[in-house]
């Protein structure tokens, strides 16, 4: 069986059917595809004034989601695709999955400004381990803040459907009234279910009021998301108490801060090897300083056989100027240097 | 031989290629979904211009059907080597991120694999474009295009070795990556030999059998048919794509170089080499689509990894910075750069 599938796929691919079989399924539908999962945006909600949920309607390669993971989100902004992350904010057993995006940055703006029902975008596989554990444990303490909503909204949305709400604290951090996402839906679950309280806090997180506000906090399974500054603090506050173990997280993309260039570590992924960058000379003449042996071509940046897949960090394209800072972008070793600790994926 | 540019002085050259990079800044800042939507077009063009040739061809009967479906077929594999193959393969749409518009895993339709030549053209050749023992481009390694390079007694055949090529052009360009003229002067080894042959026997096995089994199988009792109409559009593809590649390099007026005079080249010399090595077709917009916009060759040359359909709005800027910078600017008529080609491979066919 295996090796017939693999003989059909090397067969279609050499007599090119694949591409042209992905061409005319898209042709008769845009969101057909064996290879990919396409979702068309069905319903678009104003959760508070900076943030909305997308509902989503995949394809036949949308392989569900568990509460609490997220999803790499693709669209195309002026003919480049450009992808983030968003955690899932439906339930899995709901009949749609959906993100709730902030809006801030340039995708997430532009998710907001442009997408309207009938939007196409493509989605990854759903990701992540900040899962509840099956069965869900007893007591359990979930701390957001602002968007980081999200994923626990998730988690509750799946207790509550399958009606397993223990004994729950969800405590959520918002800058005012208007802004918290999904108000409405928490008021009504928190009538519903008794076992759920539900205490939502203005202003930034302290940890001083915890001890007062959930007295057992460290021994609750605790689910936490939010901005770098609670976590934080959030996480200090678990080690003192010795409970780090039951605390669980999902971080944003944080990035690291650029570090100077020179003393910069460059990291490879399939190697796991590093070694500091110097002041002078490409990215590839330091790695073949190094002893590397990348594909390269003309070395002056019109070939292309160089281009490589940059995982993380920032370079500079030293033809034109440009930096490149985001995840997962290709560059050209041979006119690209780098300002920061860069991972390479070589 | 005469030739009708300008020596320029290091300081010249290097002025001549700062304002080429800038007329390239301008065009990088501004890319974006008018290039994705040109490319994804001439997908379509090709695709459809494709299923209908071989419906044609399959399924219909007659002489009118049948020249109908082998110009489709013809059109779609020149679109989809030249505009869309040759450009894709070049990174000209590497900025988009579409995995189906990736320049490093693109395979193309046509013998020649994608890896040899993002070797042996956009490294070899487009790096050392029209360099004497360097750029295996120049004559393809067989014919005599120029004074400059030395007569051998085979040279007297090339008029009808050239026609040949032009029948089978894409066996031509695809054996050439295999540099049977080093495996014969023993500069190559069998090895060496071995490694590059079997990717192209394999990609090309699978050619066959795409266009002279699979297709005509699927044809029934109209096999026959399918497969003339096929043969017949591979070569409609083959004669086209050797005229115009071979009016970018060959026509009079275009320069060879000796590898002493481009050693330690700058930036600006090394876009000198490009214009003075390469000329131009002139012709409309329907014309540059179907040559994948070779028809601006100097422009291809100077912008190699710039998409080919921003060449023609481009043009009129690089005439202007070579006029002013005294260099020639070679563009003319396809029959005219077409009868300089044949006319110097017959003439270079003498000593």
């Amino acid at each position: 069986m295996n090796l017939a599938h693999r003989l059909a796929s090397t067969f279609a691919e050499r007599l090119f059917l694949d591409r042209k079989a992905a061409f005319w399924l898209g042709e008769l539908r845009a969101t057909w595809s064996l290879r990919e999962v396409r979702a068309r945006v069905v319903e678009v909600v104003d959760e508070t004034r900076d943030t909305r949920t997308f509902v989503l309607r995949p394809n036949g390669g949308w392989r569900g989601h568990r509460a609490g993971q997220h999803t790499t989100v693709e669209v195309e902004i002026d003919g480049v695709r450009v992808r983030r992350l968003y955690s899932l904010s439906s339930a899995p057993g709901d009949r749609l999955p959906a993100i709730t995006v902030k809006r801030a940055g340039r995708m997430s703006t532009w998710l907001h400004d442009r997408v309207r029902p009938g939007h196409l975008v493509r989605l990854g596989p759903a990701a992540g381990d900040f899962v509840l554990p099956d069965p869900a444990p007893g007591r359990l303490l979930f701390l957001s803040g602002g968007s980081g909503i999200t994923p626990v909204m998730s988690m509750l949305r799946d207790l509550a459907a399958r009606d397993a709400i223990g004994d729950l604290v969800f405590v959520h951090h918002a800058r005012s009234h208007d802004d918290v996402i999904f108000s409405r839906a928490l008021a009504a679950l928190a009538a519903r279910h008794r076992g759920l309280r539900l205490i939502v806090r203005f202003g930034r997180f302290d940890e001083s009021q915890l001890g007062a506000l959930v007295p057992d906090f460290a021994e609750r399974e605790t689910f936490l998301c939010g901005p770098p500054g609670l976590m934080a603090r959030a996480e200090w506050a678990w080690e003192r108490a010795g409970a780090s173990s039951r605390l669980h997280v999902e971080r944003f993309g944080a990035g690291a801060a650029p570090a100077a260039a020179a003393g910069a570590m460059v990291t490879l992924a399939r190697s796991g090897r590093s070694f500091p960058a110097t002041a002078s000379g490409s990215l590839l003449e330091q790695l073949e300083r190094a002893g590397e042996r990348p594909a390269y071509g003309c070395r002056i940046g019109i070939c292309h056989t160089c281009r490589c897949r940059k995982r993380a960090g920032t370079v500079k394209n030293v033809l034109t100027g440009a930096l490149s800072s985001a995840t997962d972008e290709d560059i050209q070793l041979c006119i690209s240097v780098p300002c920061s600790d860069v991972e390479l994926g070589l | 031989m005469t030739h009708a540019s300008k020596t320029l002085t290091p300081e010249q050259a290097d002025a001549f290629g700062r304002e080429l990079d800038a007329l390239r800044q301008d065009v990088i800042a501004d890319l974006g979904q008018r290039d994705v939507d040109h490319i994804r077009r001439m997908i379509r063009a090709s695709r459809y211009a494709e299923a209908g040739g071989r419906l044609l061809l399959g399924f219909g009967w007659g002489p009118a059907s049948f020249a109908l479906g082998v110009s489709a077929l013809g059109t779609a594999k020149i679109l989809e080597n030249m505009e869309i193959g040759h450009n894709v393969l070049h990174g000209q749409y590497d900025f988009t991120r579409d995995p189906d518009l990736d320049s490093r895993s693109y395979e193309w339709d046509i013998v020649c694999t994608g890896d040899g030549w993002r070797h042996s053209h956009n490294y070899e050749h487009h790096t050392f474009t029209n360099i004497l023992g360097k750029d295996r481009d120049i004559g393809y390694a067989f014919l005599r295009v120029g004074p400059e390079q030395r007569w051998h007694p085979t040279h007297l055949i090339q008029p009808v070795s050239a026609a040949l090529l032009a029948l089978g052009f894409e066996w031509g360009i695809g054996a050439h990556d295999l540099r049977l003229d080093e495996a014969l002067t023993g500069k190559q080894s069998r090895a060496e030999l071995w490694a590059r042959a079997r990717p192209f026997l394999c990609k090309a096995g699978w050619q066959l059998a795409k266009d002279y089994v699979f297709y005509p199988a699927l044809a029934l009792g109209n096999a026959p048919r399918v497969l003339a109409g096929n043969l017949l559009a591979n070569v409609m593809r083959n004669l086209w794509s050797f005229a115009i590649i071979f009016c970018g390099h060959f026509p009079d007026g275009v320069r060879m170089y000796r590898e002493e005079e481009t050693r330690d080249e700058s930036r600006g010399r090394w876009y000198l080499r490009q214009v003075n090595g390469s000329a131009n077709i002139d012709g409309g917009k329907l014309f540059q689509i179907l040559t994948g916009h070779l028809s601006h060759q100097i422009e291809h040359h100077l912008f190699p990894d710039l998409p080919a359909a921003r060449y023609p709005e481009m043009a009129p800027r690089v005439r202007e910075i070579c006029t002013r910078h005294g260099q020639a600017y070679n563009s003319g008529s396809l029959w005219r750069q077409l009868g300089s080609v044949a006319r110097r491979i017959v003439r270079y066919a003498a000593p």
